[in-house]
């Protein structure tokens, strides 16, 4: 099997990407799944900032082709069953700004093959420049973050038009953070599926909502992953019924098998 | 896109604002009420999109059901009211232009050859004629008389379509003032029974469970008894697979009913063919063929039909209503020659 290849992405900066991006590699670790967490913001690489961690790996010599996937990945331990590799630049080399489409796609032809995964996660970077897109339009899913910015929205949307002009019918799947709560989350949600809907003609998916949660911005600056930090505060549990919706969609739960 | 987020007393100023801001186009993705008693407004425009990108696939063109319903009405009362004078224009029988249309259908290569064969054979100069009378070498059509059925057995993988089928028997039955009783064979199926009984409610039909054949065979035989028709809906299975038409076989065995095979037009051509086949096997006589109106190729179609099991009906449409057609020969020869339809 082929990885499963899921994109996050948002569009405009500061959404909280990064964090649900290294959370989500550590709730799917935990569902047994063999995670390789990407970071594809080439510019400004930083999710090893976030996971505290010094090496990040070697995406540039990945991509340039001097260095083959298993040695440019590092292997980051958020404690038992919370293991993944990590692929990403140094943090504020700055080496890839710019980097463009090729390399974009250099990158995706890298890890699309690489069977010793089950997932490869793909932290976008912000924007939506023709290599975000080419990523988020590449990948089997592509989760979009949205937060209560009205900026954000305008963001999401152009990221929404963009991605299907590449993919023709496939829109993202829409993620809602730092929402005071799931009803707030939905009303987030449903301005852009309206607005979806009715420039675009179609309705994006609702996954949910990630509450926001003032550990979150502590773990943050602890440089410590949340779900190790806490892995009981709103956030990390919302996360995690994330991973498990993701996951049941490569992974059939035996009391689906006989339903037709 | 253009964002702007109105604040006003009540909705109908917050509308007005939203109008002469942004013009008659703008579209309200979110409203609520505001903390001071007013309501918020938040109001979007944007341009429409450019053209894709020639590599990608045309975006989907989504509208309302109602709008889609409406428009599929409209064509398909205009091809049914077009002058016969858009028939194509007659061309000379030659082998190697037949053979490419049936390659372009994607016709199973074996049933391809003996088609030309037969078609030389037929020393028809008629390409059209010439083809026909060849596939009428190789296919009987056989329209379900309704007035007549007892019990119709719908077998078929999934996705074939077996309960609108039964839906649509449903319906013509109907039309000729049958009693029908729609019984669902399928009770595990998420939905199966739920969707059957809307079928029944909206056709004023009645509905039954039977889970197992001698079941089955009580209700039929009560069923005729009162010269009701019976139209049973089962689980998709692969017919293909010994064990899973086993399981299959006792309920085709029951006194007064009929199995119908039931294939999708969809299918690549060969394993159209091999189903058809496999549910010959299984005691069909009858085949429906469904989705013709979705399939650009008909290569499916031509094989399932080809494989001694005589030909009922095609369905066109996904409407319960649009019908049962009974194609013969020369409209399959039609179908397969006209270059318009498989160029769409």
């Amino acid at each position: 099997m082929t990885p499963r290849i899921t994109a996050i992405g948002s569009g405009k900066g500061g959404t909280g990407k990064t964090l649900i991006a290294v959370s989500l590699a550590q709730a799917l670790a935990h569902n047994k799944e063999r995670v390789l967490l990407c970071d594809a913001d080439l510019g400004l690489s930083n999710a090893s900032v976030h996971l505290g961690v010094k090496d990040g790996g070697d995406v540039a010599g990945l991509i340039a082709g001097k260095t083959a996937l298993r040695n440019a990945v590092v292997g980051v331990s958020c404690g038992p069953r919370h293991s993944f590799d990590l692929l990403a630049a140094p943090p504020g080399a700055g080496t890839f700004a710019n980097a463009g489409e090729a390399a974009a796609l250099t990158l995706i032809a890298a890890v699309e093959g690489a069977r010793q995964y089950d997932r490869v996660l793909i932290d976008l970077g912000a924007g939506v420049d023709a290599a975000v897109m080419s990523l988020a339009a590449r990948a089997d899913d592509t989760l979009l973050v949205l937060t209560p910015d009205p900026a954000s929205l305008t963001d999401a949307y152009a990221f929404t038009k963009l991605m299907l002009r590449r993919t023709g019918a496939r829109a993202p799947q829409v993620l809602v953070n730092m929402a005071l709560n799931g009803t707030e989350g939905r009303r987030i949600a449903d301005t852009l599926l309206q607005a979806a809907q009715s420039f675009l003609r179609i309705v994006p998916d609702y996954v949910g909502c990630i509450p926001f949660d003032a550990r979150v911005p502590d773990a943050v600056r602890r440089q410590s992953p949340l779900l190790s930090a806490y892995p009981q505060t709103p956030a990390s549990l919302a996360i995690e019924t994330l991973a498990r919706k993701l996951h049941s969609a490569i992974d059939v739960p035996q009391s689906a098998i006989g339903l037709r | 896109m253009q964002l702007r987020t109105f604040l006003a007393r009540d909705m109908k100023e917050a509308l007005g604002h939203v109008r002469a801001d942004m013009g008659p186009n703008a579209v309200i993705i979110a409203s609520e009420k505001s903390k001071g008693g007013g309501v918020m407004v938040r109001a979007a425009l944007d341009e429409p999109d450019a053209p894709v990108q020639p590599d990608a696939p045309a975006p989907v063109e989504s509208a309302p059901v109602a709008d889609f319903e409406m428009h599929y009405r409209d064509g398909l009362m205009r091809r049914l009211r077009a002058a016969p004078t858009d028939a194509p224009a007659r061309t000379r029988f030659d082998r190697t232009e037949l053979l490419s249309a049936l390659h372009r259908h994607r016709a199973p290569d074996s049933i391809a050859h003996a088609l030309a064969e037969d078609a030389a054979k037929a020393q028809l100069t008629d390409m059209t004629l010439a083809l026909a009378s060849a596939i009428d070498k190789h296919m009987t059509s056989a329209p379900i008389d309704l007035t007549a059925a007892t019990a119709l057995l719908l077998v078929g993988p999934n996705g074939a379509g077996k309960s609108a089928v039964a839906a649509k028997l449903a319906a013509h039955a109907k039309l000729r003032d049958r009693r029908v009783t729609l019984v669902a064979a399928d009770s595990a199926g998420a939905g199966a029974v739920a969707r059957l009984e809307t079928f029944a409610k909206h056709l004023d039909a009645g509905m039954a469970v039977a889970e197992a054949a001698p079941e089955l065979q009580t209700l039929v035989a009560d069923c005729v008894s009162k010269k009701t028709l019976v139209v049973i809906d089962t689980a998709g299975f692969d017919p293909r697979d010994a064990r899973a038409r086993n399981a299959f076989s006792a309920l085709g065995q029951i006194a007064h009913v009929e199995t119908l095979a039931v294939v999708s037009a969809l299918n690549d051509a060969e394993e159209a063919g091999e189903i058809a086949v496999a549910l010959k096997t299984l005691g069909a006589r009858r085949l429906i063929v469904t989705g013709v109106d979705l399939a650009r190729r008909a290569g499916a179609l031509l094989s399932a039909a080809m494989q001694d099991l005589a030909l009922a009906h095609i369905t066109r449409s996904p409407f319960v209503a649009g019908g049962l057609e009974t194609p013969t020969s020369l409209s399959i020869a039609r179908l397969l020659l006209d270059e318009n339809r498989s160029r769409q």
